[in-house]
């Protein structure tokens, strides 16, 4: 929950948190140190001075520090899982649904937890998914067309696997397709710019919700432009906040661009802790206001009911939480409890 | 001096996406000098940079090093990346991207870096529309503005005169007329740009030109964060 300064409160979700295992004993190879350090640059790059972690707790950190970051400083009244398994560079995958699940049970009310699936696994892929929808009662998913596979660097949305995959999560109750378009890899002559892939498969499954984590970045243009036209596809602000702090200008151009090109019901507000912690992105967030000559240039405004919608009705609308419901649910619980003696 | 020469071809070298040169991001980490045997190491900012991208760079650079009258071998090395090895060798042997990746990849790199200089054409003509119309212009100037007389414009200082040269150079590179009189904003396709559809036309460039600027602003960070305290001394023989 955070408070304006004249009272005003916002329910908060985080749409885009891990608790992951990027630990030496967890990584299999030299990819998984690699991966979790090119992670840590964007975390140096972008915090606050005072606001870096040490490498070592960077790595791997524990569940007190997940919980006080996201809830207690962090302001969030809620907060999603959205795990990536890689399960070719780390030993028991980077992010794990089981192991989210225990803090799911241990703090009712405050987590949502995602699955994820690869249509790489074929068949038996399906199976796996239909087990994970029913014994964690799964309402979304996080893609990574990137991850690696044997032979294969990288999938479609597009493939006919995918689309089998799409199919069964329409059928299982899965609503909510979050995929991470970022920093590619392969197929090595096309996915730079192909965006071409969230475009055919929101066009094929105009029930399902797609939400691009990282706006695409650094494709931020190819996702406006099919986000303009997709009414279906939604845009997660992971990776593009912590430019409020570092380049306030450019966050500036990239809220503005989105709020042209799609509409201030389609964005989401997540901090992809523990890249970056939660609280700074939103103290900054609801104390931004956009420069007179880009509001200008695109004719868009940071409102208060605007960020509203972005830190957290827009999550709850895809999520189906009844906000006040939520509200009074989790009220007096033991998070609620330590964020007001923490403030 | 030999050094200098290598680093002027260098110049003249450009990250695809990011439309600035090698040497500006201060992606080139050293070069080597021996005989006539050149050796260029370059860095990216991430561990898992595109592929694609590092390899059009590698290749370029090889290129542009190869035009020096006095060099007969060039060898490129790329640093700290998931490619590293076959990027390297295979550019410094002269292999084309599919020999170097060899069952990965279905084309060549050629349709990516067109693809890319068009974005960087329409991203140079937004950022000298802005400026032009902040100077004063009208959209009925703009439009109508030639060569010749974008090159003569009055009350332009410095900047301006960088982002003209700029656009003009593009021009050039894709293969726009232009002589003096050629019309100086025209689309991708070299047809005008109609004065009642510009503030439209800009709108859509304008989200080509902000997504090169927050790319190349995030990657230098990352490089720079990359490898922190090597940046402040240039590697430089």
């Amino acid at each position: 929950m955070f408070r304006t300064q004249t009272g005003e409160e916002v329910f908060v979700i985080d749409a885009h948190i891990a608790w992951w295992d990027g630990s030496r004993d967890n990584q299999l190879n030299i990819h998984g140190e690699q991966f979790i350090n090119c992670f840590y640059d964007y975390h140096k790059n972008l915090s606050p001075q005072d606001r870096l972690w040490p490498r070592e707790k960077f790595y791997k950190y524990d569940k007190d520090s997940l919980i006080q970051d996201v809830f207690i400083k962090g302001y969030a009244d809620m907060a999603i899982f959205q795990p990536v398994p890689l399960i070719e560079f780390y030993k028991d995958g980077f992010g794990d649904v089981a192991k989210n699940a225990t803090l799911i049970e241990e703090y009712p009310g405050r987590f949502i937890g995602n699955g994820y699936f690869d249509p790489r696994d074929g068949e038996r892929g399906l199976e796996t998914l239909q087990y994970m929808a029913e014994t964690y009662h799964l309402k979304g998913v996080k893609l990574y067309t990137a991850e690696w596979r044997g032979n294969s660097k990288g999938y479609k949305l597009s493939d006919d696997w995918s689309y089998r995959y799409l199919a069964k999560c329409e059928e299982l109750g899965i609503k909510n397709i979050h995929v991470h378009k970022g920093p590619t890899i392969t197929p090595l002559n096309r996915d730079a710019f192909d965006v071409a892939d969230v475009d055919d498969a929101a066009s094929a499954f105009p029930n399902l919700n797609f939400i691009v984590e990282h706006v695409g970045l650094p494709r931020l243009e190819d996702f406006c432009w099919i986000a303009t036209q997709e009414p279906n596809v939604y845009g997660g602000l992971a990776v593009a906040m912590p430019f409020i702090h570092s380049r306030p200008r450019y966050f500036a151009q990239i809220i503005s661009e989105l709020l042209y090109w799609m509409n201030e019901d389609r964005i989401l507000f997540g901090s992809d802790y523990a890249i970056w912690e939660p609280d700074w992105l939103i103290e900054k967030f609801m104390a931004f206001e956009l420069p007179e000559d880009i509001a200008e240039e695109t004719g868009t405004s940071l409102t208060l009911p605007i960020k509203k919608k972005i830190l957290g009705e827009n999550a709850a609308r895809l999520y189906d939480i009844d906000i006040e419901k939520q509200r009074a649910l989790i009220q007096g619980d033991k998070l609620s409890v330590a964020a007001v003696q923490q403030r | 001096m030999q050094q200098d020469e290598v680093y002027e071809k260098l110049s003249l070298v450009y990250d695809p996406e990011l439309d600035q040169s090698l040497t500006e991001l201060e992606f080139i980490y050293g070069v080597d000098i021996d005989g006539s045997e050149v050796t260029v190491t370059f860095r990216l900012p991430t561990y898992w940079c595109s592929p694609n991208f590092a390899f059009l760079m590698a290749s370029d650079i090889r290129e542009r090093v190869l035009e020096i009258p006095w060099v007969e071998q060039v060898t490129i090395v790329l640093a700290d990346h998931s490619d590293s090895e076959a990027i390297s060798h295979g550019v410094s042997q002269g292999k084309s991207f599919q020999e170097t990746f060899p069952g990965l990849s279905t084309e060549e790199l050629d349709a990516l870096r067109s693809r890319f200089r068009r974005k960087s054409f329409i991203s140079r003509q937004e950022r000298l529309y802005r400026h032009l119309v902040r100077i004063g212009l009208s959209d009925a100037d703009i439009v109508a503005l030639t060569v010749d007389s974008l090159k003569q414009l009055e009350g332009i200082n410095a900047e301006g005169q960088l982002l003209v040269q700029k656009y003009l150079s593009i021009r050039d590179e894709l293969g726009y007329a232009n002589t003096p009189e050629s019309l100086a904003f025209v689309q991708l396709d070299g047809t005008p740009i109609p004065v009642g559809q510009i503030a439209e036309y800009m709108s859509q460039s304008r989200k080509t030109r902000v997504a090169q600027e927050v790319n190349g602003v995030y990657c230098r960070g990352l490089l720079k964060t990359r490898y922190d305290h090597e940046m402040t001394e240039k590697w430089r023989a």
